[in-house]
């Protein structure tokens, strides 16, 4: 540590400034854009929290993996991180209503709580559930008080009318999804970071740190992720000026050979 | 893949960052690490506390301006032998000139780890195809983290993502035969293939990924078991670890690329020219088997991130994935995520028919 | 110890012996060296990124001269084995001209190894002892030794005929012959190692078959006796030394039977892999046909194919065989039909695609040109004073006499 210092010290005589990270607030995303939003600052003297992407403003390596983690606490079954230390980003400080909604508009008795979970068109939160008839998750088969509580509206439901706080939302998300729910715990399904170790220190992401609840329908994407801009290709070796030759792909031997004619 | 009959590691040996110090060099290393503030710098400290006084050395030749050090530093390093033969006196010494000769050259305090590999440990990787979303994360991640040359001249990328695109079905060109005027397949040759053609588009530049009808195949070294290209080395500068990963000695490398052509994976770089290392974009905690900064005419690969994962944290590309498609462990440990990955779902080995046993599993759920 | 002596001051006092038209072809030979210091400047500061190699194609035009080299150096066999084992007389007062032809030929085949080299400046890391010489495991350290050895049985071989024709002492057969068996044996293994270098490696799909070394050493036994009897013709012409029709009409005979060999290799190799095209016949393909729509290769394949062809029609033709007029241009021929199919017909297409699937191109830059045509001349250079000093002593011009 005192090397640390030191250099740190000695640093700053010889430039009169910070590290070259920092020299601008950058903010950039960790999984899903929009949801997982992480602004670039030092955590130690020379350490950033995040690297990101100057292109697509990913998050490309973490400094400190627990920075601004908490305990994972408690879960209804036991899991691996039963004996490893199992850290989460809380998602509650992610979500913009998430102060307000408790309190300024659904406060339990206005708006008049729904009589029943019938789909209607919703005229708010158009911003996060464009169409509310066409929800992009379930296919018709389920309704916004599926997942959040009736009266609560700050809190998720379990099944039994239970609140679930927005910071573990893979208990909501594993009444249905059992056997994926099943494979993150057991570290195959999602990701985290941190230590490799069975039983070492990691940050676990939870479900909605990756997947957009209200939009998880594959569709044309191909995939339950919201479509990213991906980085840069790689550049074109020597000899090779333009990627027309990758064009063929799919192509048949006798087009190639024709194409290699002209 | 009985639990019985694999070893479970113990705690103290497998997890250096939250167990006994795991500095090789000085066995009285202070043990300074605070649980507040479990970074990557303080991974690196536990490990090199021993050699403080050497970056300070660093440091002060760095303030004076001096480059004394750095002439006798580079002299030294010209004549030293092959890593993996020096004795524990003589790769100290190795990491202090070069830890000397960074710092000064990257005008930041660098560390050159040398942590050997642990007991018990064997590294895996797993990764699964189906999730993969062709976003090349990893690979800049990767570059982020291992200090490859960048630019326009020469760019060193150690992971390859290849789209595979799904095919055609069209009826129409199934009518092509050979010849042309009798029908289908009278010679034995449909011309075409119906379907997926595993030939992979390198240079795919959508504007958002995951495209319809494609999917993505990572490629990055494979750690194999029996690697084609450390059997070809004529001066045995790339070797396999005692935990798995194929590690160049970037000081001993002739430049022959023997090993470029044997590698199955095409997973191995040359540094053509003068690598191009921004200062400010350096990863100043660097392994000398891993990321520390390569000079040109050497040969470089993945190495599972070794500065890393000897200090117990995952590599950068696995972390960065952002659907967690990537998967890292020790394969010796049955609790391991690799190893329920393997336990579990349908996995299989990139030309497994070559028989170099890689330690990089691809799965499917 | 003294005669020794004099044999060197003699020795390079009848080298520099020479016409006009030497200095011109040593001028000539010269003129590339310039340019080649100036490449090897380049290569040497700013690395191998003057070159056109890339990771996709990391072998190109200096490995293949080496390989093609190699086969030109086993190719002087050629002329030894007739002559020491058929005692094939035309020949054998000739066969010290073929061991001079080795050694130059081996030398360049170290200045090619010294350009590929990422790092020649760490060579030393390869000797044994002082580094780590990983012999058996890695086929380069098998070439390696093959190959300096190659080298020293024709010195030895070559200058203790010459030392021996010198003093005009007789030969001592029982230190001479068993040394030209063993590099007569030796030649064999020099190509045959060189084919394994390439051969031996499953991530290379179109090399890796067990054709390859035959297929080397039937090549190499058409280029080597090409450049052999351009060689002889020159010296027919230029000197005193009168090289015997036979002589010359017995290394054709042996051009024309290997290159048979060679092209029927070949054939056997192109309908093999085109009957069912795999995908590890995507190079060969590639170099064939092109690929994607990349033909930067198919002018090269098929040109040599047809050098090739034609010489071997040609020769075959008794009489123009020994038309001494049109041979020495159908034995260019071949020799350039033959290097075109060992570089850019073999090591490159090794290459494309690469391992993992992607189509690429390869051309040499300038300054790869240029280091190579200075290895050659220098290896020219070399070859001319080995033949020049072998040519007099043969001829007796150059001799020990006591009263000097």
């Amino acid at each position: 540590m005192k090397k640390l210092q030191i250099s740190a010290v000695v640093l700053l005589l010889l430039t009169g400034a910070p590290a070259a990270f920092s020299q601008e607030t950058t903010e950039c995303f960790e999984s899903r854009k929009g949801a997982s939003e992480v602004t670039q600052k030092e955590v130690s003297p020379g350490l950033p929290n995040v690297k990101c992407s100057p292109r697509t403003g990913g998050v490309l390596w973490w400094g400190d993996p627990y920075d601004g983690t908490q305990p994972m606490g408690e879960m209804p079954i036991e899991a691996d991180y039963s004996h490893g230390e199992a850290v989460v980003k809380p998602r509650e400080s992610k979500l913009k209503l998430m102060a307000l909604c408790g309190v300024a508009c659904h406060n339990g008795v206005f708006p008049p709580v729904p009589k029943d979970k019938n789909p209607r068109a919703l005229n708010m939160h158009k911003d996060v559930v464009p169409d509310s008839l066409n929800l992009q998750h379930g296919r018709g088969g389920i309704w916004c008080l599926d997942c959040h509580h009736t009266t609560t509206r700050n809190k998720l439901v379990d099944n039994f009318g239970n609140e679930i706080s927005f910071n573990q939302p893979q208990k909501l998300c594993g009444k249905c999804h059992g056997q994926i729910y099943r494979g993150w715990r057991e570290g195959m399904h999602g990701k985290r970071i941190g230590e490799w170790a069975s039983d070492g220190k990691k940050r676990w992401f939870v479900c909605t740190e990756c997947h957009n609840p209200h939009d998880v329908q594959q569709g044309d994407r191909n995939s339950g992720f919201a479509q990213l801009r991906p980085e840069r290709a790689p550049i074109l070796p020597k000899g090779i000026y333009n990627t027309d030759h990758e064009g063929h792909h799919g192509s048949s031997d006798h087009q190639d050979d024709e194409a290699a004619k002209h | 893949m009985s639990e019985n009959t694999i070893p479970v590691v113990e705690l103290s040996d497998q997890s250096p960052c939250g167990g006994e110090s795991v500095g090789q060099w000085d066995p009285n290393a202070q043990d300074d690490r605070s649980l507040d503030s479990p970074s990557r710098r303080t991974f690196v400290q536990n490990s090199a506390a021993g050699m403080s006084a050497a970056s300070l050395m660093g440091t002060a030749a760095l303030v004076t301006g001096s480059d004394d050090a750095d002439a006798n530093t580079t002299w030294a390093e010209h004549f030293q032998g092959n890593y993996r033969l020096m004795s524990d006196e003589e790769k100290a010494e190795a990491l202090d000139r070069l830890e000397k000769r960074y710092s000064l050259e990257y005008e930041k305090d660098v560390t050159v780890d040398g942590t050997e590999a642990a007991d018990n440990v064997l590294f895996g990787y797993a990764l699964n195809i189906k999730k993969c979303i062709g976003c090349r994360r990893c690979v800049k991640a990767c570059v982020q983290e291992n200090n490859q040359t960048r630019g326009d001249e020469q760019e060193i990328e150690w992971i390859r993502v290849l789209k595979m695109e799904k095919g055609e079905f069209t009826q129409e060109k199934l009518k092509d035969g050979y010849p042309g005027e009798v029908g289908i397949q009278v010679g034995g040759n449909a011309y075409g293939a119906v379907g997926v053609v595993l030939e992979g588009e390198h240079y795919y530049e959508p504007d958002k990924v995951p495209e319809q009808d494609s999917h993505y195949m990572p490629i990055a070294c494979m750690q194999c078991e029996k690697p084609p290209c450390v059997k070809v080395c004529p001066v045995r500068t790339t070797y396999r670890e005692a935990d798995g990963p194929v590690v160049i000695d970037y000081n001993w490398c002739i430049g022959c690329r023997m090993c470029i052509g044997a590698c199955p994976y095409w997973a191995r770089r040359f540094n053509w020219g003068e690598p191009k290392l921004p200062k400010e974009e350096m990863n100043p905690d660097t392994h000398y088997l891993g990321n520390r900064p390569r000079m040109k005419g050497v040969v470089e690969k993945c190495t599972f991130c070794i500065q890393r994962t000897r200090q117990g944290r995952y590599p950068a590309c696995v972390e960065v994935c952002p659907v967690g498609a990537r998967k890292f462990g020790n394969l010796l440990d049955p609790n391991s995520e690799v190893r329920r990955v393997l336990a579990t779902k349908r996995v299989f080995r990139l030309k497994a028919e070559l028989n170099t046993y890689p330690k990089f599993f691809y799965y499917v759920d | 110890m003294k005669i020794m002596i004099q044999f060197v001051i003699d020795y390079i006092s009848y080298i520099f012996k020479g016409g006009l038209r030497f200095y011109a072809w040593m001028g000539f030979l010269a003129l590339f060296l310039l340019p080649w210091a100036y490449g090897n400047y380049m290569q040497f500061t700013q690395g191998m990124i003057v070159t056109g190699l890339s990771d996709q194609v990391s072998w190109g035009l200096y490995l293949a001269n080496f390989v093609f080299l190699v086969g030109v150096a086993a190719g002087a066999v050629t002329i030894v084995f007739p002559a020491y084992v058929y005692k094939y007389e035309p020949l054998h007062k000739v066969a010290v001209l073929g061991e001079m032809l080795a050694i130059a030929a081996v030398i360049m085949c170290i200045l090619f190894v010294f350009s590929h080299m990422g790092r020649p400046d760490r060579l030393w890391h390869m000797v044994p002892l002082l580094g780590i010489y990983n012999f058996p495991n890695s086929m380069l350290t098998w070439d390696t030794m093959v190959l300096i050895g190659y080298f020293l049985l024709n010195l030895v071989c070559g200058f203790y005929y010459l030392y021996q024709k010198y003093t005009g002492r007789p030969l001592n057969n029982n230190f001479y012959l068993p040394l030209i068996f063993i590099s007569i044996v030796w030649a064999l293994s020099i190509h045959t190692v060189t084919a394994f270098l390439i051969n031996t490696m499953p991530a290379r799909p179109m090399w890796h078959h067990g054709m390859m070394p035959i297929r080397f050493i039937s090549t190499a036994f058409a280029a080597g006796p090409s450049l052999i009897i351009v060689i002889f013709l020159i010296i027919r012409k230029n000197t005193a030394l009168w090289i015997e029709d036979k002589a010359i009409n017995m290394l054709s005979t042996i051009v024309v039977g290997c290159l048979s060999i060679g092209l029927f290799l070949t054939l056997s190799e192109v309908v093999t892999e085109l009957y069912h095209p795999t995908e590890h016949s995507d190079g060969l393909r590639y170099l064939m046909f092109g690929k994607h729509g990349l033909s930067n290769l198919v002018p090269w394949f098929w040109g040599s194919l047809v050098a090739m062809l034609v010489g071997w029609v040609l020769l075959l033709i008794p009489r123009v065989r020994k038309n001494y007029t049109v041979l020495p241009y159908i034995c260019v021929l071949i020799f350039l039909g033959i290097w075109v199919e060992k570089g850019m017909g073999l090591l490159i297409p090794g290459s494309i695609p690469t391992p993992i699937g992607e189509f690429t191109q390869y051309s040499p830059t300038m300054i790869e040109i240029m280091n190579c045509l200075g290895n050659w001349a220098i290896g020219f250079l070399i070859l001319t004073v080995l033949l020049k000093g072998a040519i007099g002593i043969v001829l007796g011009d150059v001799k020990y006499t006591k009263t000097q």
